[in-house]
């Protein structure tokens, strides 16, 4: 808009200067540094859940925390393929995959193969699976974008989706993780944070029963770390646990009507 | 394995409650270890580890790499394991796939700590030659030649002691080189730094069968497991990394309580395998 450079004011002035090379957001023994994102250091983001997102999977569920988005189809219960044996319980088959645009740089998102086991440990515990004897279950979640703490993002969405397919459970998973930052426990990190992270502790749990279906501890930690890192993403996870409630009443009472 | 009737089930799970396993041992002991060091001439170390009816191999080749642009200042470290159909006919072809990936990522997860490198047992900063440019790709293979039970175990051992064996080349670096290009490295032919392994963890699997937690079980007692958590502990007793495997949901106190008891375990087992591993060098160091 060069020819209007006088008195009108500007439809569009860009903001002023955003560094682009930002620095460390943490230093070591930086006392008062603060998270990227204001959060306090014991502060979730905020988390959206939405069901019925998929209409040809027999369950399906939409996460958005932060900046994490995923989506979970459930398929079955439903024949298990031939040249597998005959079981009495059912099976659980779960599958993992990013999008090339969920990370910053393309592509760089899929060098996570075990999210895939991950997944079926954190989730096997919790399903009934005397009660779909021979067949399979099928799982497939599909990360649209990664902002951080992906894998209990995954796990939280894709327990939704099974209780919205109908697959008895004992109860929802809900999932957490945590970073250690120095001397600084941060719940929920964002992938800035977990780029910098000296140890972090992913924990899936059922609320309701207190049980913990899955624990993994990466890097050194203290036992009385892992107390106080436990306590608070069970207390977290309890709360998760009440909003993937409320999201599946939400679903039930929308298609009563 | 042939499958085990309900009277077997039934005397395995009742011996670990009454503390009194089936080959004898109580709930917290382990199985007797051999070590042998310097099994692979080829490789830069090497050591075979026997628990029991468990034998597994490690071995240790460094390659002259570049450090990657995000982390100029350390080596690089990958671990891989893969099980032989020595072990078990299932394993021939692609069928070990599912368990090598999830014994590869639970050694990764031990012995290299955070992303920020905080933690780990292998110090990667040793590894750099030249910062930026040069460093040592140090490339960690384990190997299931027999299973019987307690492979991440084993397997944890074994990387330590061919650790310990693993002896670095001196690296001359041309001193004229400036610049982008590749520095003109020499390796010498005489091995020389030995690797520091002070700070490598041990890995200590806990068995929860009925209510009772034991430790290095055979795989019969793996196969009634209600759950397992796999703990690496470190010479100072802090948690290195911890995995819970399988099944049933566990009450958090458990595990907190099964943390306990892998850090009690885990010193006597650290002190026997060293002990073992300096005999094992002392017979190599001999012949």
């Amino acid at each position: 808009m060069a020819g209007k450079a006088s008195a009108t004011p500007a439809t569009y002035s860009p903001s002023p200067a955003t560094r682009k090379g930002k620095p460390t957001i943490y230093k070591d023994g930086d006392r008062d540094w603060v998270r990227p994102d204001g959060r306090g250091f014991q502060q979730c983001r905020p988390a959206f859940f939405r069901t019925g997102a998929v209409n040809a999977a027999s369950g399906s569920a939409y996460a958005e925390i932060g900046n994490t988005q995923v989506i979970v189809s459930v398929f079955g219960p439903r024949e298990s393929k031939k040249a597998m044996m005959y079981s009495d319980v059912g099976r659980l088959n779960c599958n993992v995959s990013c999008t090339t645009f969920s990370t910053p740089i393309r592509g760089q998102g899929s060098d996570h193969k075990e999210y895939s086991s991950m997944l079926h440990k954190a989730l096997e515990g919790a399903i009934i699976l005397e009660s779909f004897p021979k067949t399979t279950v099928d799982v497939f979640a599909l990360v649209l974008e990664s902002g951080g703490s992906d894998l209990p993002v995954i796990i939280s969405c894709a327990s939704l989706a099974l209780a919205d397919a109908g697959i008895m459970m004992y109860d929802l998973v809900a999932s957490v993780s945590m970073s250690s930052l120095g001397s600084d426990l941060v719940i929920d990190p964002i992938s800035e944070e977990e780029s910098y992270q000296d140890g972090s502790l992913i924990i899936s749990c059922m609320p309701s029963r207190y049980e913990v279906t899955q624990l993994t501890i990466t890097g050194e930690w203290s036992t009385n770390k892992i107390n106080e890192a436990m306590q608070v993403c069970l207390d977290a996870c309890g709360k998760l646990g009440k909003i993937m409630r409320s999201c599946l009443k939400e679903a039930t009472s929308a298609t009563s009507e | 394995m042939t499958g085990l009737s309900v009277g077997e089930k039934l005397f395995i799970q009742g011996g670990i409650a009454q503390d009194l396993r089936t080959d004898g041992r109580k709930r917290l002991t382990y199985r007797p270890i051999y070590v042998e060091t310097g099994v692979i001439p080829q490789a830069n170390g090497s050591a075979r580890v026997r628990l029991g009816g468990t034998d597994v191999i490690a071995s240790v080749k460094a390659e002259i790499g570049r450090p990657s642009p995000m982390q100029p200042d350390k080596g690089k470290v990958a671990i891989y394991v893969s099980c032989s159909p020595t072990a078990a006919p299932m394993f021939e072809g692609r069928g070990d796939e599912e368990l090598s990936a999830e014994l590869s990522i639970a050694l990764q997860r031990c012995l290299l700590g955070g992303k920020s490198g905080a933690g780990a047992g292998i110090d990667l900063s040793s590894l750099v030659v030249v910062e930026g440019k040069v460093c040592w790709d140090l490339y960690i293979d384990g190997l299931v030649v027999s299973s019987d039970g307690n492979l991440l175990d084993a397997l944890g051992a074994a990387v330590k002691a061919a650790l310990s064996n693993t002896g670095i080349p001196r690296v001359q670096v041309a001193a004229d080189t400036t610049g982008e290009d590749q520095p003109e490295v020499d390796i010498s032919d005489e091995e020389f730094l030995q690797f520091d392994t002070s700070n490598l963890p041990v890995i200590v699997t806990l068995t929860k069968v009925g209510r009772h937690y034991i430790v290095d079980a055979t795989s019969e007692e793996e196969s009634q497991m209600s759950s397992a958590v796999s703990i690496s502990i470190n010479r100072r007793g802090h948690t290195c990394g911890l995995s819970k495997r399988g099944g049933a949901g566990l009450d958090p106190s458990v595990i907190l309580d099964m943390i306990s008891v892998a850090k009690h375990v885990s010193e006597q087992l650290m002190n026997k395998l060293d002990s073992e591993i300096s005999a094992a060098e002392a017979i190599e160091d001999d012949s």
